[in-house]
Parts: structure tokens; C-alpha cells; sequence
């Protein structure tokens, strides 16, 4: 694969493309094969996003690389187990990286080494989003997320970005968890709609 | 009974972005999911839409990581395909059921996988009764390493090339080394860990000879805290103190 190539495949990869799609579906069925050149195209494409992701969730950089570091073996691991019909690769993948963040979060010292991360640093979230590649990707959720109402997109936010689980977000915003549960799937049903996923 | 399916599916968009706590309901959704085509392909679309927030966030790694990753990958083993008896199979992999999301366990599972192939040539090298027991009962100490509740998996390159992976376990501190590609010796020279302390610099044993390019697994006892591992190359049977350069210096995180 050309540089220029995979350049371009980082765009097409966003989800709603279906060309992209295939194209990492490919690799994990021959990294699945134990194909170690697949894995490294793999990782070239995908450890931006899967530490992106993790290191939105959890803040702390080393917490962050561990954690990645833990994905990234598991879908080489375990890509044997990947079925296209259920979904497409970038899910696939994404969906364990958020998890394990989640799951590290949750961990109860985890959580209170965060908490004490949160107190000391005073602008973390900022050094975050900087550290973020600006990008296609990057506009069309920013847009899509603009389209929606601001509880829909500070519950889906949080509870993505920052983490929290839905009882928490209804705590931190304030509203019932009726609510908040129905505003986190409206504002996913609106988001879909804008990112055109099918 | 209505009121109560409704009520369930609004669940999916926190069930998707993991906003449901582990536990009864997240396990009720998941159940839900099996039953409810509508809802399975709800959650297939909002993971997407959550797929292009991770994209949107995307971040570059520490440079370190590809290598570390790579090698890791190297020596990991690779699960089977899943054997599908349809209607099951299908069930077990509805995205996010996986029960075990676990960071520590998992982090046993994949260290496990590392090492248990390095663990083999152990065996594959024993030519005789005795070294046979030898190997099984270093194979035990090991085991118990590998088993710990809480171990870190390191791995590094050194600077003449191959990797060093070692599985510590800090609360018994004991770390288990193996290598990979490290440069073949000449005749009488041997691969020497070590333990590198402020005070004093110990040895840690001699790195066994290495089958296709991989060294079977060697256990290290009497880690602390503050020691870096060490490797140098040594005239053999070994020294008291490097006299070399180490080509591995690696921080242990005990």
C-alpha cells in the first residue's frame, strides 16, 4: 500500500464509508491468519483513534498507553473472532477500545487516582483536545454534535468522552435518568442521521 | 408488560456508548438484545456513530508503542476461530456482551499467551529425566508468576536489535524474562540480566541459549523497588559485575 493510499484510507475508514470498511475488514481476516505485516498496517491506521479514544476517557498518558497497549494485543488476539456480519472492523475495534477505558475507569483505583489527576492538573481536558488531530473526522462530529440539543450532546459526551455512566450524568446534569437515558438515544438517533450511518 | 419492553429499549443508547453500570441491568439489556432484532441493529448503528467520535478524537500514540505493540503481538498466541453452532454462536457475539471486560485478568490472559509458547521450548529442550524435572518445576515457579493476581507486561527492544519481554509480578517480586531476535554470541560469550540498583548491582541470571531466535522463559526473584533490569553480553559462565555496557536498561515498575 502507497503512503498516499492509506492517507486516503484514514478518511475513507470513518465508519459511513463502506469502502473503508472493507478495506480494514480485509487486513483483520489475514491478521487473523496471523499475517504480522497486516497487524502493522492495522496499527498504523487504527492506534490513532484507539489511544485517541482511551486517552479522552481516562486523561492520564501512561494510563492511556497501557491501556492501548492492552487493545491492540487483543485484536490481534482474538481477530479470529471478528464477524463482518455483526458490524465492521473500526467498530469492532473502537468498541473494545472504549470498553476497556470504560472498564479502567470503573476500577475503583483507577477512579481515585483520576479524581486526585483531575485536582492537581488544572486545564487536562484542554492539553487533550489540542493533542487532537484536527480532521475531516474530527468536523463532521463536531457539526453533528452542534445539531443537537445541549442535553442531548452533554449526556452523550460525558457519558462517551468523559465516561461517567447514565446515573451519573443525570446526577452531574442534574436531570431524572428517564430523561437522560431517552436524551442519549435521541441525540444518537439525530447523530446517526448526520453522519449518515445506514 | 408494554410499559416495561419500552422502557428496556430506551436503554440502548447508554448501553451502547457503556453507560449502563455493570451488573443486573446491563446483563437484562444484553438479554433484551437477543430477543429484539430492532434493538441489536439500533446498537450496531449507535456503535457506529460512536466509532466516529473515537475517530474524532483521534490522537497520535507515544512513538514507543508500535514497537511495543508489535513485539508484543509477536509473541502472543493467537486464539482459534470460534466453531459456530448457529443460533449460540451468533448470541455469544452480540457486540459488547463479552463478559469479562476485566483489565487485570485480561492483562493474565494476554501474558499467559506470551509466554506459554516460550514456556514449550522448555520442554522441547530437555533431552533427559532430570532436565525434564528441572524444567517442569522452573515451569512451575513460573506458572505462579504468570498467575498472579496483578502482573505488568513490559516489553522493550534492546540496542543490538530483538526484545525483551518480561511478566512482573510485583507483589511476589518476581518478574519472568524471555527474549526474542536478540543477535546470536560467539563462543564464550553468554546474555547476563541483571539487577541494577543504586547500591549494588546483582546479577539475575544468564539468559539460556535461544531456540529460532527465542530464549525460554527465566525467573528473577528478589525485585524491589527502585531496580532496573539489566542485560549485557559477559564472558561466559557469567560475572559478579557487568562489564559491558548493558544493551537493555529497563525501569521495573514495582
Amino acid at each position: 500500500m502507497s503512503p498516499s493510499d492509506s492517507d486516503a484510507s484514514r478518511f475513507r475508514s470513518v465508519p459511513t464509508d463502506r469502502r473503508g470498511e472493507r478495506d480494514l475488514d480485509d487486513l483483520l481476516v489475514h491478521v487473523a491468519r496471523g499475517d504480522q505485516i497486516a497487524f502493522e498496517t492495522l496499527y498504523d491506521r487504527l492506534a490513532g483513534p484507539v489511544y485517541g479514544v482511551i486517552r479522552r476517557v481516562l486523561k492520564d498518558s501512561s494510563q492511556s498507553e497501557e491501556v492501548a497497549q492492552e487493545v491492540l494485543l487483543e485484536v490481534w488476539r482474538t481477530a479470529a473472532r471478528f464477524d463482518p456480519a455483526l458490524g465492521g472492523a473500526a467498530t469492532w475495534v473502537m468498541t473494545i477500545a472504549h470498553r476497556r477505558a470504560i472498564d479502567r475507569v470503573r476500577s475503583i483505583t483507577a477512579a481515585a487516582e483520576r479524581e486526585h489527576k483531575i485536582a492537581q492538573v488544572d486545564t487536562p481536558h484542554d492539553e487533550v483536545a489540542e493533542a487532537v488531530e484536527a480532521s475531516l473526522d474530527a468536523e463532521r462530529v463536531q457539526r453533528c454534535l452542534g445539531g443537537l440539543t445541549e442535553i442531548q450532546r452533554e449526556s452523550i459526551t460525558l457519558a462517551y468522552y468523559g465516561g461517567h455512566s447514565y446515573r451519573q450524568v443525570a446526577e452531574l446534569l442534574n436531570v431524572t435518568l428517564g430523561a437522560i437515558k431517552t436524551r442519549i438515544r435521541d441525540g444518537l438517533i439525530r447523530m446517526r442521521d448526520c453522519l449518515g450511518v445506514s | 408488560m408494554k410499559l416495561f419492553r419500552r422502557d428496556l429499549h430506551s436503554l440502548s443508547g447508554a448501553y451502547a456508548l457503556h453507560a449502563l453500570e455493570q451488573g443486573a441491568e446491563s446483563e437484562r439489556f444484553a438479554r433484551h438484545l437477543n430477543r429484539c432484532p430492532s434493538c441489536a441493529s439500533e446498537v450496531r448503528e449507535f456503535r457506529e456513530v460512536a466509532t466516529a467520535m473515537a475517530f474524532a478524537a483521534t490522537t497520535a500514540p507515544p512513538p514507543e508503542l508500535r514497537d511495543q505493540v508489535l513485539a508484543a503481538a509477536a509473541l502472543t498466541r493467537q486464539l482459534p476461530p470460534e466453531v459456530k453452532s448457529h443460533a449460540r454462536a451468533r448470541r455469544a457475539r452480540v457486540p459488547g456482551r463479552a463478559r469479562v471486560p476485566w483489565v487485570p485478568w485480561l492483562s493474565g490472559v494476554v501474558v499467559v499467551a506470551a509466554v506459554v509458547v516460550a514456556v514449550l521450548f522448555g520442554y522441547a529442550q530437555a533431552h533427559t529425566e532430570q532436565e525434564l524435572s528441572q524444567a517442569r518445576a522452573q515451569n512451575q515457579a513460573i506458572a505462579l508468576v504468570l498467575s498472579a493476581p496483578q502482573v505488568k507486561l513490559l516489553t522493550h527492544a534492546t540496542t543490538k536489535g530483538g526484545v525483551a519481554t518480561v511478566v512482573l509480578a510485583a507483589d511476589r517480586h518476581e518478574m519472568v524474562v524471555t527474549t526474542s531476535g536478540l543477535p546470536a554470541l560467539p563462543a564464550g560469550k553468554v546474555y547476563q540480566l541483571w539487577l541494577i540498583r543504586p547500591a549494588k548491582t546483582v546479577s539475575a541470571g544468564l539468559l539460556p541459549s535461544a531456540t529460532s531466535g527465542q530464549t525460554r522463559p527465566v525467573l528473577a526473584s528478589g525485585v524491589v523497588k527502585g531496580d532496573t533490569l539489566g542485560l549485557t553480553v559477559e564472558p561466559a559462565p557469567g560475572t559478579a559485575k557487568p562489564t559491558t555496557t548493558p544493551i537493555l536498561a529497563l525501569p521495573l515498575p514495582v
